[in-house]
């Protein structure tokens, strides 16, 4: 079996997300089948500046191809475009603008895939909101896999979007809440598997080698991720602060990740910087709880890196994703106002009666769900059945000129809140 | 912590939930109770921030600042904006010539520009607004500040008051206990007045006095084997003598605080000074500190 996998960025160094999660897939696929990366050159999810040199590559013994980005993202010009389809009515070539303004553009990539479309068994397109997973999918449409790593956030709203999502063979969602959103937005049920990812998780940790190398010496809280005011840590740091008052024997607060906001000067919280995996796991593993405040997740794997070590996690509960795992995993516990953090993050101390149960109940639902056989099997599985199954004959066609140019749309606001929110139990 | 009941591994996230949310609610209820929370809802400000008192002009300045803008002219500009009219074929041709427009000039980084300057001023009068819409709510928190303040300084003036009134019961108990103290200590005298000062049998009693300590704690020096001690003879029979007409009130007779001193075989406490011509208690209470003092 042949498998392309389409990925806006990908590199080894590269540690956004999405692409982290396609890079997971991609080796591990590539015990079972032929896989090849189809990519830009850009590194920036900023600009898309092409920063990696066009070609052939290869990353950690996987065949890497990459190919140039058109132009930079205007980011003026995305903004005002973003404006536009999000909160006015607009028409479907607004859309496509946007789409285009969002980037990365690269035409070599799309032509590209339709030539080598007989060469490969399926193509699976990571992100279901940049253009080359747009333009990929229409391009094979009997080919095309999608994991969407979709977030609760406006883009989902566009209209562009539910064509795509029913031609594909099949998506491969993340968790429940992101299914239900893809089906909210595009009026009825799609195909596929609510699958998510895995992690490299080390047989043994050495909590206090982190300890000791970062002079921690308290019990402590810790939030892996970007520090960003997207992510939840400006709401994060106002709540830790006012829990410090009123604990004084309470947990520190131990920040990883790189800085984009930045970290408040008190004497309770503490930056560590950007660590290597073997100090991030070391890290946990020596935490009380991992916090994750972001409101926004399509599925946090910081989460389930917790969840294997048998942490418990206090989750932002405004993150239906993350709610809804917590809810499912019980491994963890979630707020939405100052006084259930406190109370939350007091009742996951360590040493009070609920971080064992929640921790053990976390990595029996990562054992069962996560971890890398069970992720692969239904990616087989999946594969298995598309070539078993006749291939839907084409992608649905673009309306005509004029019909695109009508502003008859929604804004894709009103199209996401209409969507119900909270977690699915099931 | 211990409010949480899991059962072995069988947690359950949402119930946990509940039980936050019920302790929260909880110790809302323990901080303010509805009631509480609608008095300081409705309570207002002018109330408790008394001007004259605090020296401060809060009030007034809250007062002052509370005005509203008036709203600025909206503006909006599209990419569509410069060829706008309301007449349909004007328009029409407007978008036909525009390619041509755009050989002399290039009208989009203008359309922007002007695009931009438009939201900046909806986001700048949006924020504006805002914050005059948080002045009262500045207005409310000052308000509850102030009602909470008023509150604590009133309950710190009550504790002051409370703390006064513990140390001078403290001061009183321990007056009345060495009072006492003195009241145990003499009772040896009682054995040394004249046999037929009181009436009562003549006699030392010999079972208490063994048992009585001496000032210094230890049990008495120089008390015979028998229990007999002469107090008449010897320096600390002589003290004891000159302590008991220190005592003796005016217009008291040493037989009468002989006798005084001897009430307690029979009595307890100051109860003991029934003997003595003033109020019984009150002179116990008041006296026998005093004494016991400059004995010391």
């Amino acid at each position: 079996m042949k498998i392309a996998v389409a990925v806006q960025r990908y590199g080894a160094d590269i540690s956004g997300g999405a692409e982290l999660h396609a890079r997971y897939i991609t080796e591990r696929l590539a015990r079972h089948a032929e896989v090849e990366v189809l990519t830009t050159c850009a590194r920036d999810y900023i600009t898309w500046r092409n920063e990696l040199p066009a070609g052939d590559d290869t990353v950690n013994g996987i065949r890497v191809r990459r190919f140039p980005v058109s132009r930079p993202r205007n980011t003026d010009d995305f903004g005002r475009r973003s404006q536009l389809v999000f909160e006015r009515r607009h028409s479907m070539a607004d859309e496509l603008a946007w789409l285009e303004s969002e980037g990365p553009t690269s035409p070599a990539l799309i032509r590209h895939i339709r030539r080598v479309r007989d060469a490969f068994d399926f193509f699976v397109f990571f992100s279901y909101r940049y253009p080359h997973a747009w333009h990929g999918a229409r391009a094979v449409p009997d080919k095309a896999v999608l994991v969407p790593t979709a977030e609760r956030d406006t883009a989902a709203g566009l209209s562009i979007f539910p064509a795509v999502f029913r031609s594909v063979r099949a998506l491969m969602f993340n968790s429940l809440e992101e299914r239900a959103l893809l089906q909210g937005v595009s009026g009825g049920p799609i195909p596929g598997v609510v699958v998510g990812v895995g992690s490299e998780i080390p047989e043994r940790t050495q909590p206090w080698r982190f300890r000791k190398k970062f002079h921690v010496k308290r019990p402590f809280a810790i939030y892996i991720g970007r520090i960003d005011e997207n992510k939840g840590c400006a709401e994060l740091f106002a709540f830790f602060e006012r829990y410090a008052v009123m604990y004084p024997q309470g947990l520190d607060l131990v920040l990883v990740g790189s800085r984009v906001l930045e970290v408040p000067k008190h004497p309770r919280v503490r930056y560590v910087g950007f660590l290597s995996d073997e100090d991030k796991f070391d890290a946990l593993a020596a935490a009380d709880l991992l916090i994750m405040p972001s409101p926004f997740e399509s599925l946090s794997m910081v989460a389930l890196e917790a969840w294997a070590l048998g942490k418990p996690v206090l989750a932002n509960g405004r993150c239906d994703v993350l709610r809804g795992q917590c809810v499912r995993s019980h491994g963890g516990l979630y707020y939405e106002t100052f006084e259930e953090f406190a109370e939350a993050l007091y009742a996951l101390e360590a040493s009070g009666p609920l971080a064992g149960p929640l921790g053990r109940s976390g990595r029996e639902f990562f054992r069962r769900h996560y971890t890398w056989p069970v992720i692969e099997r239904k990616y087989l599985e999946m594969f298995d059945r598309l070539k078993r199954e006749p291939a839907p004959a084409h992608a649905v066609p673009l309306p005509g000129w004029l019909a695109r140019r009508r502003r008859n749309l929604r804004p894709a606001r009103e199209i996401v809140d209409a969507v119900p929110r909270g977690p699915v139990v099931a | 912590m211990a409010d949480f009941s899991v059962r072995s591994d069988s947690v359950d996230v949402e119930q946990i939930m509940r039980q936050i949310r019920a302790r929260i609610r909880e110790k809302r209820g323990v901080d303010y109770t509805e009631a509480e929370l609608q008095q300081l809802a409705n309570v207002k400000l002018d109330k408790f921030l008394d001007p004259r008192g605090i020296g401060s002009d809060l009030v007034d300045q809250f007062r002052r600042h509370r005005v509203v803008s008036p709203e600025p002219p909206k503006f909006v500009f599209e990419d569509t904006t410069l060829y706008d009219t309301h007449r349909g074929l004007l328009r029409t041709i407007r978008k036909i010539l525009h390619p041509i427009l755009k050989l002399f000039i290039n009208p989009n980084p203008l359309i922007h520009a002007m695009h931009v300057q438009a939201q900046v001023n909806a986001e700048f009068h949006r924020r504006f607004r805002q914050r005059e819409e948080m002045d009262p709510l500045f207005y409310e928190v000052i308000h509850n500040l102030v009602l909470e303040v008023t509150r604590l300084g009133i309950e710190v003036h009550n504790l002051k008051m409370r703390t006064e009134s513990l140390s001078s019961r403290l001061d009183f108990d321990e007056r009345r206990g060495r009072s006492l103290e003195q009241v145990v200590q003499y009772r040896p005298g009682a054995l040394q007045r004249p046999a037929g000062a009181t009436g009562q049998t003549p006699g030392p009693s010999p079972a208490p006095m063994a048992a009585q300590p001496s000032e210094g704690g230890r049990p008495p020096a120089g008390v015979p084997e028998g229990g007999r001690l002469d107090g008449g003879t010897g320096p600390g029979g002589e003290r004891r003598r000159r302590r008991r007409r220190r005592r003796r009130r005016p217009g008291q007779t040493m037989a009468d605080a002989a006798g005084a001193s001897s009430a307690p075989h029979g009595a307890t406490g100051p109860a003991g000074s029934a003997g003595s011509p003033g109020p019984a208690p009150a002179d116990g209470e008041s006296d026998g500190p005093d004494e016991g003092a400059s004995d010391q």
